[in-house]
C-alpha cells in the first residue's frame, strides 16, 4: 500500500476513544492546575493571616463570615484558622495526587497514539 | 487501566445535544451519506460550530453554579455562627460594609430566626433550623447540577473530538484520491 504522506492509516473506534480520552484527560489537567493555584493561594493567605495573629496584641480579631466581620476573641480565630489550613492543605494533597494520575495517564495514552499513528497525530501543547 | 466510560453502545445524543457518529471507513460514509468530500466537510464543520455554541452555554452556566455554591457555603457558616452564639447570652458584634470603604457596626442579639434573600425581591423569615435545612438543601441541589452538567460538557467535548478527526480523515482521504487520480492520469495520457 502506498504511503505517500496522505497517510491511509485506518482509525478503529478504540482509537477513537483513546484520542477521546486523552482529550478529557489533557482538559482535567488543565483545570487542576487553575485548581491547584488557587490552593496553594489559599494557604498562603491562611499562613500570613496566622502569622499577624501571632504578632497582634488585640483580644478581639474581626473575622469574615460571609459578607461581613465579626468580632471574635482571638483563641477562637485562631483555632478556626487552624482549621481552615487543615481543609485547605488536605485538598491540596488530593488534587497534586489527581494530577500525577492523570498526568501518568496520558502518558501511557501518548505511548499507544504515537505508536499508532506516529506522524499524523499531534498531542503536545501548542 | 479501567475501561472507557459507558458500554461499547455510543450515547446517539443527550439532552439535545446530537451525538456524533463515527465513521468506520470514510469511502463507505461518503456513499451512504450519498455526499461529495466538499458536502461533507461542509456539514461536518457546521456540526462542529453548533457544537462550539452548545459548549459556550454550557461552561457560562458552570460558571454561574460555580459562583453559586461557595455563596450558599458562607450563608450556611453565618447561621451556624449565628447558632453557635445562641446559648452564651452576650450578643455578636459585627462590623459591615454600608459603602465601599465605609464599614458600620451591628450588635446582633440573640435571636431564634434568620431572614434568607431567595431572590426576585423576596426575602423569607426562618428558625435557625429551618434556614440551615433550607441551605443545605440548595448546596445539594446546586452541586449535583454541577455534575449534571460537568456530564453534559465530557460528552460534549467527547463529540467535538470525533468530529474533528472525521474532518481530518476526509479531507486526509480526498487528498490520497487526488494523488492517486493524478498518479494514473499522465499514464493514461501517453
Amino acid at each position: 500500500m502506498q504511503q505517500s504522506g496522505g497517510s491511509e492509516t485506518e482509525v478503529t473506534w478504540e482509537d477513537q476513544q483513546n484520542i477521546n480520552r486523552f482529550s478529557k484527560l489533557n482538559n482535567r489537567f488543565h483545570e487542576l492546575e487553575d485548581e491547584i493555584r488557587i490552593a496553594k493561594e489559599t494557604n498562603d493567605n491562611l499562613e500570613d493571616a496566622s502569622n499577624e495573629l501571632i504578632l497582634t496584641d488585640e483580644e478581639v480579631v474581626r473575622f469574615q463570615i460571609g459578607e461581613v466581620f465579626a468580632h471574635v476573641p482571638k483563641d477562637e480565630v485562631e483555632s478556626r484558622i487552624e482549621d481552615m489550613k487543615e481543609v485547605t492543605t488536605k485538598n491540596l494533597e488530593k488534587l497534586e495526587e489527581e494530577k500525577d494520575s492523570v498526568l501518568a495517564q496520558m502518558a501511557e495514552l501518548k505511548k499507544i497514539l504515537y505508536g499508532k499513528f506516529r506522524d499524523s497525530i499531534n498531542l503536545e501543547e501548542d | 487501566m479501567a475501561s472507557s466510560s459507558g458500554s461499547g453502545e455510543v450515547a446517539t445524543e443527550r439532552r439535545g445535544i446530537p451525538g456524533a457518529q463515527f465513521v468506520e471507513d470514510v469511502q463507505t460514509y461518503l456513499a451512504q451519506a450519498g455526499l461529495d468530500v466538499n458536502s461533507a466537510l461542509a456539514f461536518l464543520q457546521e456540526r462542529l460550530q453548533q457544537y462550539k455554541l452548545v459548549e459556550m452555554k454550557l461552561l457560562a452556566q458552570q460558571r454561574d453554579l460555580q459562583a453559586k455554591i461557595p455563596d450558599i457555603e458562607k450563608c450556611l457558616d453565618t447561621v451556624a455562627t449565628l447558632q453557635a452564639k445562641k446559648g452564651s447570652g452576650e450578643a455578636l458584634l459585627a462590623d459591615f460594609e454600608v459603602s465601599e470603604g465605609i464599614y458600620s457596626r451591628a450588635r446582633i442579639e440573640d435571636t431564634d430566626s434568620v431572614c434568607l434573600w431567595l431572590g426576585a425581591n423576596v426575602m423569607l423569615e426562618y428558625s435557625c433550623e429551618e434556614a440551615t435545612t433550607l441551605l443545605q438543601k440548595n448546596l445539594e441541589n446546586a452541586k449535583a447540577s454541577l455534575e449534571v452538567l460537568v456530564a453534559d460538557l465530557q460528552f460534549l467535548r467527547d463529540q467535538v473530538t470525533i468530529t474533528q478527526v472525521t474532518i481530518a480523515r476526509v479531507y486526509n482521504w480526498d487528498v490520497h484520491q487526488k494523488r492517486i487520480r493524478q498518479a494514473a492520469a499522465p499514464a493514461k495520457d501517453s
